[in-house]
């Protein structure tokens, strides 16, 4: 009988480089793996993170993939149990990593094409992941719009960056909130009104997006009534994963598994399945 | 086929001879018409008139809580944790090797699930053909009233103290050889044999699906929006006992614990059910199938088509298990799939 010694379920080790807070509730985190390699992620894909006696959950990777640099962040909200314990967690600290997991957005099919991106809410945390390797690479893609929508001002994040972003002109930013403050002077309303202000030419746009499940109806069917067809359009799916092996049943989509089939998928390769949107 | 006749008297100490490599579990009475696979020790009476164990095998290749990860709190270091009990199990009917053969498959597929092949290669299966069924089993009709896989040694009952065992593997042959040689099995046993699986599959026809399985998937496609599953989710508990009891039910939850030293600790896996409510509840308060119609759907189509989809197998062996756990009497695989398919007929 052989004897086994490889598990998909131990973790690398990894450290908290450094935390940065991005508002009242979510934070960035940057970490290194510690056998020195990188994580060789793609946009879109996502990690399990343990901290030992706490537990284990997963999270969309934020930051690009980038040949030469061994870091990458995570932005995370604290609202349960290994997210309050990380929040805790100073500079050094020690976590595991397992993944990179799942499909992730086929940037060379958008090369030449002009992109949509859409992202409402923490929806942004791995579409960040997409569009700063876009950036990276501007000047292989065709024009890049990015809609973002949040609930409210305060709840907004990267917003330096995002300010950064759009006065630099390298990509059309739109930004809205569903319920404004006074020191709100944008646009408001749900991320649908967005849509029509945004100069894109539906025959040449791809449209990748992520945000809080009852947004996606909304979006797709503005999308189809635009002429977006749905073999353009990457939406991605979050369940709840666990085991991340498309094995333990929490994610499945009918038949689907998200930890393995997805995150991302196409539209119109799920538009049929009564469970994904 | 190489097979041997073996006799009643011989078996008490082919069973001492296995135990001393391996956990013997034979099918034993627990009373009230009940049964289960419990350790074999000398003078164990072995039920083979059981109609069914009430628990499935599933627990020998992944228990129920099950040790996956050994970690230091402080150090930050983990390391993987496999066991791989010896265990021998004799007796067990096709249907259950057939849902075994399935989760080796579904373990296999995509990524090779270490834990659950550490345990499952240190086991040796031993089928039975059925002398017995039960009143909820509808086994016969989904295929598994026999299988050509997954058994070591196949034994089959052909007179009051007589068995015709089929070899299926080296380590089977091994192991029956092991407390001395056997006679060749004569044209006659081969054939006792033969009628001896008619008898059993006329048996498991008692309780059956009124078509051909194959169909089923068919069946489920067009039957997302039918009203059976509010109909019969109403009473719906969500205790999961049907998920617990299901032989191809593997659906798991990631645990973990600390010692209380509170420096050393383990992560598990423990079984899940996808009929509890928060089994695909996510952070933020989403819950996917929030709905017991849902959930009770959601696991029919698992069986019907999802699986069958995967493995070209119906992912339901019909061995009637989840039908006599369900206390609302909701839970019964063969009478679902009979009404959808009486629903659907006429629009096939």
């Amino acid at each position: 009988m052989k004897s086994r010694t490889f598990s998909p379920y131990v973790p690398r080790p990894a450290t908290l480089i450094s935390k940065s807070p991005l508002s009242d509730l979510v934070t960035l985190y940057e970490f290194t793996l510690d056998n020195g390699k990188n994580l060789a992620h793609k946009p879109g894909q996502f990690i399990m993170l343990s901290i030992y006696g706490v537990g284990e959950a997963p999270f969309s990777v934020s930051s690009a993939p980038v040949k030469d640099s061994l870091v990458f962040e995570l932005a995370v909200r604290r609202i349960g149990t290994v997210t309050k314990a990380l929040s805790e967690l100073e500079a050094g600290a020690k976590v595991g990593i397992r993944g990179p997991f799942g499909t992730s957005f086929p940037v060379h099919e958008f090369v030449g094409k002009d992109t949509l991106l859409v992202a409402g809410g923490l929806g942004y945390i791995p579409i960040r992941s997409l569009l700063h390797y876009q950036l990276r690479h501007r000047q292989e893609f065709g024009r890049m719009s990015v809609l973002i929508g949040t609930r409210s001002p305060n709840e907004r994040i990267f917003t330096d960056q995002i300010a950064e972003l759009a006065a630099s002109g390298d990509v059309e930013v739109l930004e809205t909130v569903d319920v404004p403050d006074e020191t709100w002077k944008g646009n408001v309303g749900v991320i649908t009104t967005l849509l029509p202000k945004a100069g894109v030419d539906p025959q040449n746009t791809y449209v990748a997006m992520i945000g809080p499940p009852v947004m996606y109806k909304f979006v797709l069917r503005q999308c189809r009534d635009m002429g977006i067809s749905s073999e353009r359009i990457w939406v991605s799916l979050e369940r709840r994963m666990k085991c991340g092996l498309g094995k333990c049943g929490h994610c499945q989509i009918n038949n689907l598994n998200a930890c393995v089939d997805g995150p991302v998928f196409r539209y119109m390769d799920i538009e049929s399945l009564e469970e994904a949107i | 086929m190489t097979a041997y006749t073996v006799q009643m008297e011989q078996l008490p100490k082919l069973c001492a001879t296995w135990s001393a490599q391996y956990g013997v579990h034979v099918p034993m009475a627990l009373g009230n018409g009940f049964y289960d696979f419990a350790p074999w020790r000398p003078g164990a009476e072995i039920a083979f008139e059981y109609d069914v164990a009430y628990n499935s095998l599933k627990r020998f290749f992944m228990p129920p809580r099950e040790d996956m990860v050994a970690f230091d709190v402080q150090s930050c270091t983990a390391s993987p944790v496999f066991a791989a009990p010896p265990t021998l199990l004799f007796g067990v009917h096709p249907y259950d090797i057939k849902a075994v053969t399935q989760l080796d498959q579904l373990m296999e597929a995509v990524s090779l699930d270490q834990n659950y092949f550490s345990r499952r290669d240190a086991v040796v299966i031993f089928a039975l053909t059925p002398l017995a069924v039960a009143d909820t089993a509808f086994w016969a009709s989904v295929g598994a009233d026999k299988v050509d896989r997954g058994y070591d040694l196949y034994w089959t009952k052909t007179g009051p103290g007589t068995f015709h065992v089929e070899v299926g593997s080296g380590k089977g042959e091994e192991l029956l050889l092991a407390a001395g040689p056997l006679p060749p099995a004569t044209a006659g046993s081969r054939e006792a044999a033969r009628k001896a699986q008619v008898r059993a599959t006329k048996l498991g026809l008692s309780r059956k699906l009124l078509y051909d399985w194959h169909e089923t998937p068919h069946v489920l496609e067009r039957s997302w929006n039918s009203s059976v599953w509010h109909r019969k989710a109403e009473k719906c508990l969500a205790c999961g006992s049907c998920n617990i009891v299901c032989p191809t039910c593997y659906c798991f939850d990631i645990r973990e614990e600390v010692d209380e030293s509170l420096k050393t600790g383990r992560r598990f896996r423990e079984w899940d059910g996808c009929m509890l409510s928060g089994f695909a509840l996510v952070a933020g308060g989403h819950n996917f199938r929030a709905q017991a119609a849902e959930r009770y759907r959601h696991r029919y189509m698992r069986k019907g088509k999802y699986i069958f989809d995967k493995i070209g197998e119906l992912g339901c062996v019909g061995c009637g298990r989840c039908v006599r756990a369900c206390t609302s009497k909701i839970a019964d695989p063969c009478a679902i799939f009979n009404t959808l398919w009486e629903e659907r007929r006429h629009e096939i």
